[in-house]
C-alpha cells in the first residue's frame, strides 16, 4: 500500500490532524490523480455498509441459556458445600472436647501424697564426639547439600528462561 | 411504551439474579457475536459453536466486566480469543485464500449461499466474498470497524493490540480487500464475455 493511499485512508477515516488535513485538500484541488485516487477510495467505502452481519440459527439464544443452566447443575460440589453446616460440626466438636476436658480436670485430686521428684538426665559430653573426622564429614556433606539446591535452583531458573 | 434497556441495566439486573435479562442480552448481540465468529471459523456450525461459548463463558464472567469499556468491546474480545482458541485447537488453515484449497472452500461458501443470479451479482455478494477470502485478523478487523461500531481504540482492545499497529493493519485489510474485490469482479466480467 502506498504513501497516499494511506494518508487518503487517514483523511477519510478523519484520523490526520488539522495541517494534514488542510495539505490533502489542497492536493485534492491541485492534483487529479490523487482526486482519482480519492473517488476509488470513497466508491470503495461505499460498499462498506453492504457488509452482511449474519443471522445465527433461530434457537441460539435459547441454546445459550441451557448450555448456562447446564454450566450451573455442573457445579462441583464443594462449592456447594453450605458453611453453616460445616460451622455447626466445628461447633459440636469443640463442645464435646471442652465438657470431656472440664469433666477430667474436674474429676483430677489434686492433692499429691507426696512431693514429687523429678528424674535426674544425664546429658553425655558431646565435645568427645567432635574429632576432626566428623568436622569434616559434616562440612563435607553441607558442600554436597548446598550444591544440589543450587543444581535445582538453576535447572528452575533456565526451565522459567526458556 | 416501555423503554429500552441499556447493556449495564440489563447487567445489573444479571448479577441481581434475574437470568433472563441475560437473554435479552444474547438476543441483542448475537448477531455480531456470530458474524465475528464466522470471520474465523468459516463454517455456520463452527460459528455457533463458538460464539456460543464465549456467551457463556462472558456470563460466568460478568461480575468480573469492569463497565470501563463498552459491553459489546468486552464481549467482542471474549469471542476473538475463543475463536483462536478454537483455531488453535482444530488447526485450522488461516494462510491467506491465495491457495487452491481455500479458493475451493470459497467456492463451496458461494454455493452454500444458493443466491439466484441477479442477488450473486449484488454488491453485497461480492463484498461478503471478498471478506470471506481475507485472514481472520483482516476481517475482523473490517467488520469491527465498520459494522462493530468500533473504535481504533476499542478494537486494539478487543484484539489486544496497540492502536496505531490497528490502523496499520485496517488501512492493511482494506487495501487487501479491495485487490480480492477487484480480482473478483475481473473474474465476474471475464464469465460473462
Amino acid at each position: 500500500m502506498n504513501e497516499t493511499e494511506e494518508q487518503l485512508w487517514n483523511y477519510i477515516d478523519g484520523f490526520c490532524t488539522e495541517d494534514e488535513r488542510k495539505a490533502i485538500e489542497i492536493l485534492l484541488t491541485s492534483d487529479a490523480n490523487y482526486r482519482n485516487k480519492y473517488a476509488e477510495l470513497k466508491a470503495f467505502e461505499a460498499n462498506m455498509p453492504s457488509l452482511g452481519i449474519e443471522e445465527p440459527s433461530m434457537g441460539f439464544t435459547f441454546k445459550v441459556m441451557e448450555n448456562i443452566r447446564a454450566e450451573q447443575a455442573r457445579v462441583p460440589l464443594k462449592t456447594r458445600i453450605n458453611t453453616g453446616i460445616i460451622g455447626a460440626i466445628g461447633a459440636f466438636f469443640i463442645c464435646t472436647i471442652l465438657v470431656l476436658l472440664g469433666f477430667v480436670l474436674v474429676s483430677v485430686d489434686w492433692s499429691a501424697p507426696s512431693p514429687v521428684h523429678l528424674p535426674e538426665i544425664k546429658i553425655p559430653p558431646v565435645t568427645n564426639y567432635l574429632n576432626p573426622v566428623v568436622i569434616k564429614g559434616f562440612l563435607f556433606f553441607d558442600v554436597v547439600l548446598g550444591l544440589f539446591f543450587l543444581d535445582q535452583y538453576f535447572r528452575k531458573f533456565f526451565i522459567r528462561q526458556k | 411504551m416501555q423503554k429500552e434497556l441499556t447493556d449495564i441495566e440489563l447487567i445489573e439486573l444479571v448479577l441481581a439474579g434475574n437470568q433472563s435479562a441475560y437473554a435479552d442480552l444474547v438476543k441483542r448481540h448475537q448477531r455480531y457475536a456470530f458474524t465475528l465468529a464466522l470471520r474465523f471459523t468459516k463454517s455456520r456450525e463452527d460459528a455457533e459453536e463458538v460464539a456460543q461459548d464465549s456467551f457463556v463463558k462472558a456470563y460466568k464472567s460478568l461480575s468480573a466486566f469492569q463497565q470501563q469499556s463498552k459491553f459489546t468491546t468486552w464481549l467482542y474480545s471474549i469471542v476473538y480469543t475463543t475463536a483462536m482458541n478454537f483455531l488453535r485447537k482444530k488447526k485450522l488453515k488461516t494462510d491467506s485464500m491465495d491457495d487452491d484449497a481455500v479458493f475451493t472452500q470459497v467456492n463451496l461458501l458461494a454455493s452454500d449461499l444458493k443466491l439466484d443470479s441477479t442477488e450473486q451479482k449484488s454488491r453485497s455478494y461480492y463484498v461478503n466474498l471478498a471478506i470471506s477470502q481475507l485472514l481472520p485478523d483482516d476481517a475482523t478487523i473490517i467488520t469491527l470497524f465498520y459494522q462493530g461500531e468500533q473504535s481504533l481504540e476499542e478494537i486494539a482492545q478487543v484484539v489486544g493490540m496497540e492502536t496505531n499497529t490497528v490502523k496499520v493493519k485496517l488501512h492493511r485489510a482494506r487495501h487487501r480487500l479491495k485487490e480480492k474485490l477487484e480480482g473478483l469482479l475481473k473474474q465476474e466480467v471475464r464469465e460473462l464475455l
